[in-house]
């Protein structure tokens, strides 16, 4: 059936309206809206964070009071970490891709899909109604710390119920993704043939799913003390304040593991793609996704190590610390074992992957420095952990998700963006991110205090060339979403497999048809990697 | 004419198994929920022995008792409703359902007895008779108040979800050969009663 | 095959009797009455009373998940992984209760 007047009718053009958005069950329009919603929020975060570098390109006031670079640095991390990085993979690319790489037309539970994007805006709403209400944006910090956070004027109740409304989004798509990976494979289809990008979703669901409800109930007392005067945390009632820390990084431990597994997934099939082979220890890639979750479970301790806790609790999660950084390396060894004597094709998505493995790299070096007891008096709460966190999360997380949009740009739009505008905000954009972070290690280690809006005038120069540095990134993310927007807008037709892909999505048409196939899907034999040198499994 | 060509492993048929899968999981969610309170519990109670067991006289062991008792019963009610449906008797299992039910509210009057009495005494945090007391008391009754305050609201919503079930079985929307949704609100309120068989204990057994 | 459409089939079908909730019921009000008695007219040992109580309660848990909630007849996934949440919460508050035992 050809068509040549009329345009081929797919999940886009099937229904149109907003109503037909807003209430669709359909995990690819789902995908899409928490695309558009995560990307406005995205660019709050990223504008507060321009004002906190602004403020600190000279010491002393420059553009605001300090307590408002409170607000701002806690709400940059709010939204940055529970309305960016938390949902991000997931909820886009996990939400589009995961059925169609299974083979399937849907999730399991789509009312619950749809449940939890509603859940994400009204989550989101709260939060940045706090710039409006009630004492305005919390000053806290992201973490909450209690007893201040029981204590300030500040708009602490309606930031944490954002929190806990985001979190419950976060548990209902991480429930629907175990759900499907369990009841929807295509027959034939194994957990060992399954693409790797779903292992590193179903790892991930995982920590959504029992880390989650620990934070949950942990704000929930916060509130409960901010209204009803029912202290837990309060030491003239006899409460521990430690106490609250313990709770708060059983789960915000985990959480750094949803952030990465999602990405390190989305790394494991841009890498065979890219380089025209089977990927390296299919089986080891898988597996350590699933032991990462499972020692990011027992490791949590490290964050407090300065708070008064036990020494010798210190020293058992210093050791555990350590142990995860194993499965990690692992996964990158089996990377550049699989870039080895491939046909590398530098194209935008392989530079995001590769510029990943690289940042993941300091940010997880740096992070056994953290990791260490000794060294960690020397630089808690300085510049360094600043810079690790970053590192990791935006320089490993984060350009995993601008990488797994531009692999994916063709599938889901059926347009091509231009490359050589990629290949510019790509450049902007790694140059800009890393002398942006990378002075603050050093700022760190000469022991420049972090969530301060102040400093000795001997950390000046580092602090101006980071901030030039965020204006360097600025203008790469511009020009990416500038990029891809034109791309989408005016960019050429793409075909079903511009890459040369072997996972199921590339089996079916660019943008895939409402119920994903018009027939069924082929499963090769050899694994879900099946290029030449892929072995029969 | 493109005709809709549909997966063997389509996620729009109704899928049972899916279903319970999906409410196990959410459980689990409730049972580490939770579980973050009785952590802080364990804690306070190890650090303040003394106090905790002072502060739990103030509260009843026999109606605290006759409470398990109901919720140990609801479980009961709940549980054969599955089996009544099971054979095709809708009717025994609306009526079972109904137990469950009362038994819910029968809990929560109970309930608001007890806690409307801790607020005469001027037991509730900001209170006069709170205030005075020594920390370790202050802490048992904060937890006394936000653990079976956080049970009671699972309550409520148990008994909200049963009655929308019994709603579906009226309506023949849940049936012998499709009741996972009665399942899935017999096994929600199962959690209910199993928090409560822990939380019974640690209140008022103390001694 | 784990992948049907649906179908009739959503357990092995077997459905519990009136009599074996019934005498689940009995059970469980006979472990409350023991707890209780346990309680008020124990001895004055108080960390094996908190043991007694909690260990009790277990049972009565153990009881409602494998009869009540079905776990018994249930594929062996649900009580692996009811186990798996467990030990996953036990080790949380091993390690925090560790931390005030050892300052």
């Amino acid at each position: 059936m050809t068509s040549i007047a009329t345009q081929q009718i797919n999940y886009l053009n099937v229904k149109k309206g907003i109503w037909s958005w807003l209430f669709t069950l359909d995990h690819k329009r789902i995908g899409l809206m928490y695309l558009y919603a995560i990307g406005a929020f995205f660019l709050v975060g990223v504008t507060l964070g321009i004002f906190m570098r602004l403020e600190l390109f000279n010491p002393g006031r420059d553009i605001m009071e300090a307590k408002t670079y409170n607000q701002v640095f806690t709400l940059h991390g709010v939204i940055m970490i529970f309305l960016f990085i938390i949902p991000s993979i997931p909820a886009v690319f996990g939400n589009f891709f995961l059925p169609i790489m299974l083979g399937t037309d849907d999730v399991s539970l789509p009312r619950l899909n749809l449940m939890s994007w509603w859940l994400y805006i009204i989550g989101a709403l709260f939060a940045l109604s706090t710039l409006v209400f009630g004492g305005g944006p919390a000053d806290t910090g992201w973490t909450f710390y209690a007893p201040y956070s029981v204590k300030t004027g500040t708009n602490v109740s309606m930031s944490v119920m954002a929190a806990f409304v985001l979190g419950f989004s976060s548990i209902l798509t991480g429930l629907n993704f175990i759900v499907t990976i369990h009841r929807l494979r295509t027959p034939g289809m194994t957990f060992n043939k399954m693409p790797l990008f779903a292992w590193g979703l179903y790892a991930t669901s995982w920590i959504q799913v029992l880390a989650t409800p620990v934070i949950g109930i942990t704000l929930l007392m916060i509130v409960v003390e901010r209204v009803f005067g029912i202290g837990l945390f309060d030491p003239s009632m006899g409460g521990d304040p430690i106490l609250y820390q313990h709770l708060f990084w059983i789960y915000s431990h985990p959480a750094v593991y949803i952030m990465a597994l999602p990405a390190m997934g989305v790394v494991s099939e841009i890498i065979p793609t890219f380089s025209q082979r089977t990927i390296f220890g299919y089986k080891p890639i898988a597996y350590s996704s699933m032991a990462i979750a499972f020692v990011g479970y027992f490791v949590w301790g490290h964050h407090m190590f300065t708070s008064g806790m036990s020494g010798s609790a210190a020293i058992i999660f210093s050791i555990l610390t350590f142990l995860v950084a194993i499965p990690t390396a692992i996964k990158v060894f089996n990377w550049l074992a699989t870039l080895y004597k491939g046909s590398i094709d530098i194209k935008v998505p392989l530079l995001f992957a590769l510029a990943f493995i690289f940042n993941f790299l300091i940010g997880g070096l740096t992070g056994l420095v953290v990791g260490a007891l000794a060294v960690d008096v020397h630089v808690h709460d300085t510049y360094f952990v600043v810079g690790h966190f970053h590192y990791v999360m935006f320089g490993g997380a984060g350009f995993a998700f601008f990488g797994a949009l531009h692999y994916w740009f063709p599938k889901m739009w059926g347009k091509m963006y231009n490359m050589t505008r990629a290949y510019v905000a790509f450049g902007f954009l790694f140059i800009g991110f890393n002398i942006l972070y990378f002075p603050m290690l050093i700022l760190g280690i000469m022991g420049m205090p972090r969530r301060y809006y102040d400093y000795l005038p001997q950390f000046h120069t580092l602090n101006q060339i980071s901030t030039i540095g965020s204006w360097i990134l600025v203008v790469g993310l511009l020009l990416m979403i500038y990029n891809l927007i034109a791309g989408y807008r005016k960019g050429p037709k793409a075909t079903g497999n511009p890459w040369n892909g072997m996972t199921l999505e590339w089996q079916t048409d660019s943008p895939p048809p409402l119920h994903n196939f018009d027939k069924m899907p082929e499963l090769p034999e050899g694994g879900p990697y099946n290029y030449p040198n892929a072995k029969s499994q | 004419m493109n005709h809709h060509f549909t997966l063997p492993n389509s996620g729009h048929h109704y899928d049972a198994k899916a279903s319970k899968m999906g409410m196990w999981l959410f459980l689990y969610t409730e049972l580490l929920l939770f579980g973050g309170l009785f952590l802080v519990y364990m804690v306070y109670r190890s650090l303040n022995q003394d106090a905790f067991l002072l502060a739990s006289f103030n509260l009843n062991v026999w109606i605290g008792t006759a409470n398990t008792v109901v919720l140990l019963t609801s479980s009961m009610t709940v549980a054969m409703s599955i089996s009544a449906l099971q054979k095709g008797d809708s009717k025994k299992s609306i009526l079972l359902l109904w137990l469950t039910i009362l038994a819910a509210l029968i809990f929560l009057v109970v309930k608001y007895f007890e806690w409307s009495a801790k607020f005469e005494h001027g037991l509730f945090p900001g209170m006069d008779h709170f205030n005075q007391l020594p920390n370790g008391e202050k802490l048992y009754f904060n937890l006394y108040f936000f653990m079976t305050g956080l049970h009671g609201l699972h309550v409520i919503v148990g008994g909200i979800f049963i009655m929308v079930v019994v709603a579906k079985i009226k309506s023949g929307k849940v049936n012998k050969s499709r009741y996972q949704l009665l399942e899935n609100s017999g096994l929600y309120w199962h959690l209910v009663d199993l928090i409560w068989i822990y939380l019974f204990p640690l209140f008022y057994l103390i001694h | 095959m784990k992948n049907q459409h649906s179908t009739e089939e959503t357990h092995a079908e077997h459905i519990t009797s009136y009599r074996e909730h019934f005498g689940t019921w009995v059970g469980l009000i006979l472990l409350t009455l023991m707890t209780v008695f346990i309680s008020v007219f124990g001895a004055d040992l108080r960390t094996i009373t908190v043991a007694t109580a909690l260990f009790i309660a277990s049972v009565k848990a153990l009881v409602v998940a494998y009869y009540f909630m079905h776990l018994k007849y249930d594929p062996r996934i649900y009580r692996v992984l009811m186990t798996i949440v467990m030990s996953l919460f036990t080790s949380f508050l091993i390690m925090v209760i560790l931390d005030y035992l050892t300052r």
